[in-house]
């Protein structure tokens, strides 16, 4: 089963006329979240328009294989390599990272960052966000994660519970596709309803990771006084494995192929191509263009792309707000634009935890409890490589299908960050840049051509074992996301700045990781090579030791939900304490990131505030008189339905 | 570009890579990689290489068949691998080979002999990636293309056995 993009879908829209209408929703975004409510809202009969600041072409066949092209062309295979530049909607990139020294912020890439702390994290401007270039993990928190400064006193308590979200666990795992098995996942107090079973069956381990559980299974490690057992888990998966035919009732599950392409071969499953990210060659992995494409089938969903959000413009008396006026550019790289406002009954930021703080704050609106664009969270990777004693073929299956997730929760989290660790498919790519390093250090300091350069390769490439130990960073206000007229793009918009450091109980959890790799490669007979290098632009030192820290992608926590206005920003619905028609989405709601890869989440908190706003747009059924402050415009339309 | 520096180029080329003549064929991008080196480093270079690789397996001639392979490793790197001038173009030719992309020469190389285009990095072709030699002796397949299927990653990985051997020392 495929879907198309509509031809001309984002084209369809003329920006120019949409100013006349008044739209049920707005939504500013097109990735996961925007798209997934703007599906929600669209099947319930509410009119909705997506504003997207990157070029809208990319869901056509054509676009993607353009992304392709890109990315095997590219010298540097990053992850945001096979995505386009384009200075109007610019966006971070891994490769921007650089040290911070004190008293002088790294102002050279999109990101202006003032440290102390340096951070390559990075999301992807085009339609689609981010998932376009995720990995696709997709573990459900924790149910003590939503309860963490009750139960150990730190970072910050949800107003929901893990009961609360399964409900909408489960329909996220049917929109993304995951695959995975109940038993596998049924761990640390994540329960299932009875008779759950995922969409698809789990993927298999690959041989690297068997031979890693073969001696890491079973191995006692005692915290806090508590002993456990490791054990190599396979993760959840938001790519196409096998349709489990018990899924819905016996119902089975048709899995979601390639958007605007038929998949004749083996129907769109995950292929092994061991490159989710920065791109899935076969969109076996779930990207949110699939979404986005069927919302595109109805005519009540517009998407203006080149449109860049630029104003929150609000009504004090009303606390409502009235437009968001957005700048919407004529060429990705020329500065020319025209500026043009959306009307809606409710207004949905779904751009990011970065994004989203931006806009508001550069809009004037910090919030009424100062907490817009506080709390600042992502995951602290700590990588830990070696040479495994014999050839385990590494460089193939997804980017990682195994991991150790035992040390995710627990009572030790009172006085250290938890972690779950992957092992990667992919080697030390990520920690050295393997196997090309590998390629040219064997060549040119090494010497080695013909047989002896075959042999090197394997030697030095097929053994490698890279550990990530995904660690959590508790909620702090200081960690924030602020604006400055100084630091403006192409546009005029204005630049996020990033605050960022590592707090001490997040390098506990990291000091405690490097020393677990340590025991791990002992007992796999490994060795060690892992070394951490001070010049790095993440290095950070704790307790005398140095640790080379990198960033996670996982955007959360600069729009926090909570059940007290005065110390959040949004509530459980995801809805802005401050303006009633106006909805923050996305990981920055969450008020804590804890160990999980946060996609999943966000999809499961957009799916459960779609069912807010559409209670909300039903109960708010009176005339809305929006009159245009900035120009003389004819009083807007409904849209046709 | 003649047929015959063509076929030395190959011949080169098998003796840098250990891959046989067919599967640098096989690539569809023998041609290109010349014309390449050729493009990067002059005319000259590329004589001098094809030149010395020539006088190397003169050097190595052991009975008709073949060349006897130790003289003619000390050969290359006696003629070949530690010349200033051939050398970092021959290691880049297996780098060529190996990783589908020409890595920028350094300036002392670049400004002695008088080749600046050399210096820069690039892909040859977007195909050129996918079918670097590096994945085929580790048995993967470039990462984001020639997918090996659906839980094929479970299985060992099928690397020959005396390529096993310094591994499992």
């Amino acid at each position: 089963m495929y879907v198309r993009f509509p031809e001309g879908a984002a084209k369809r829209t003329d920006p120019a006329a949409t100013t006349d209408v008044l739209y049920d929703a707005v939504i500013v975004g097109g990735g996961i979240a925007g798209a997934i409510i703007a599906s929600r809202l669209s099947a319930a009969g509410k009119s909705v328009l997506i504003l997207e600041a990157g070029p809208g072409e990319d869901l056509t066949l054509k676009g993607y294989e353009g992304y392709l092209d890109r990315f095997y062309s590219a010298t540097s295979k990053d992850n945001q390599s096979p995505y386009p530049v384009v200075p109007n909607a610019p966006m971070p990139r891994g490769t921007d990272a650089r040290r911070i020294f004190p008293g002088s912020p790294d102002a050279s890439a999109y990101i202006v960052q003032s440290g102390p702390f340096a951070t390559d994290t990075t999301y992807t401007r085009v339609l689609g966000g981010t998932t376009m270039h995720w990995e696709a993990k997709t573990p459900r928190m924790l149910p003590e994660d939503f309860r963490m400064r009750t139960l150990y006193g730190e970072g910050a308590d949800w107003p929901l519970t893990y009961d609360d979200l399964a409900p909408y666990y489960n329909e996220a795992e049917r929109e993304i596709g995951v695959s995975a098995d109940v038993e596998d996942q049924t761990y640390l107090g994540v329960e299932f309803d009875e008779g759950y079973v995922f969409p698809m069956k789990g993927l298999p381990l690959s041989y690297l990771d068997q031979m890693v559980a073969k001696d890491v299974n079973g191995m006692p490690v005692e915290l806090d006084g508590v002993t456990r057992e490791l054990r190599v888990r396979p993760w959840p998966q938001g790519r196409n494995g096998i349709p489990n035919p018990a899924y819905n009732g016996g119902k089975g599950y048709v899995p979601q192929g390639a958007v605007s392409t038929y998949q004749v071969e083996v129907g769109g499953r995950c292929q092994g191509n061991n490159n989710c990210v920065p791109i899935c060659p076969v969109q076996a992995k779930y990207n949110a263009g699939k979404t986005l494409a069927a919302a595109l089938q109805s005519d009540l969903v517009h998407l203006v792309a080149q449109a860049v959000a630029y104003n929150v413009h609000i009504d004090e008396h009303t606390r409502r707000v009235t437009e968001i006026e957005y700048r919407h550019y004529d060429q990705p790289d020329s500065p020319g634009f025209t500026t043009l406002r959306a009307r809606g009954r409710l207004f949905i930021l779904a751009a990011n935890a970065v994004e989203n703080p931006r806009l508001m704050l550069a809009s004037g609106l910090h919030g009424s409890s100062g907490l817009m664009g506080r709390n600042f969270m992502d995951h602290a990777y700590l990588l830990a490589w070696a040479l495994l004693p014999e050839v385990a073929g590494t460089f193939r299956g997804t980017n990682c299908t195994g991991g150790i997730t035992d040390l995710r929760g627990g009572r030790f989290r009172r006085h250290q960050a938890a972690f779950s660790v992957d092992i990667h498919n992919d080697g030390w790519g990520w920690a050295r840049g393997a196997p090309m390093t590998d390629l040219i250090d064997l060549v040119d300091a090494g010497g080695r051509y013909g047989e002896a350069l075959r042999q090197g390769l394997v030697d030095r490439v097929s053994r490698q074992l890279q550990l990530a130990f995904m660690v959590e960073v508790p909620a702090n206000p200081s960690n924030r996301i602020t604006v400055d007229p100084a630091f403006t793009d192409h546009l005029g918009n204005m630049r996020p700045i990033l605050t960022y450091d590592i707090p001490d109980y997040t390098m506990r959890g990291v000091a405690y990781a490097r020393q677990l790799s340590k025991r791990i490669f002992a007992r796999l007979g490994a060795e060690d090579h892992t070394e951490y290098d001070p010049n790095f632009w993440g290095y950070a030192v704790y307790a005398g030791e140095g640790y080379e820290i990198r960033g996670g992608n996982h955007l959360a926590g600069t729009h926090m939900m909570g059940r007290d206005p005065s110390t959040s920003v949004v509530d459980a619905d995801q809805r802005c304490w401050d303006y009633q028609n106006l909805y923050l989405v996305g990981g920055g709601s969450m008020p804590t990131v804890s160990t999980s890869n946060v996609t999943l989440t966000v999809a499961a908190l957009c799916l459960r505030s779609a069912q807010a706003m559409l209670t909300q747009l039903d109960a708010e059924s009176a005339a809305i008189n929006i009159t245009s402050k900035a120009a003389a415009q004819s009083r807007p339309q409904e849209v046709a339905r | 570009m003649t047929a015959h520096s063509f076929k030395e180029f190959l011949l080169l080329s098998v003796d840098l890579t250990a891959f046989e003549e067919t599967d640098l064929l096989g690539t569809g991008l023998a041609h290109q990689y010349l014309a390449k080196v050729r493009d990067a480093c002059g005319e000259g270079v590329v004589t001098a290489l094809l030149g010395a690789h020539r006088a190397a397996r003169a050097d190595a001639a052991g009975d008709a068949e073949s060349p006897d392979r130790t003289l003619l490793d000390r050969a290359l790197r006696h003629r070949i691998f530690s010349d200033d001038r051939l050398g970092p173009v021959a290691r880049n030719v297996i780098k060529l080979w190996y990783a589908g992309m020409w890595y920028g020469l350094p300036p002392e190389w670049t400004d002695c002999y008088e080749a600046r285009t050399a210096a820069e990095t690039s892909t040859v072709t977007a195909a050129s990636y996918q079918e670097g030699l590096l994945w085929r002796a580790i048995a993967a397949n470039p990462p984001g293309a020639k997918a090996p299927g659906y839980g094929s990653w479970a299985q060992p990985p099928r690397i020959e056995a005396r390529y096993l051997k310094e591994a499992t020392q």
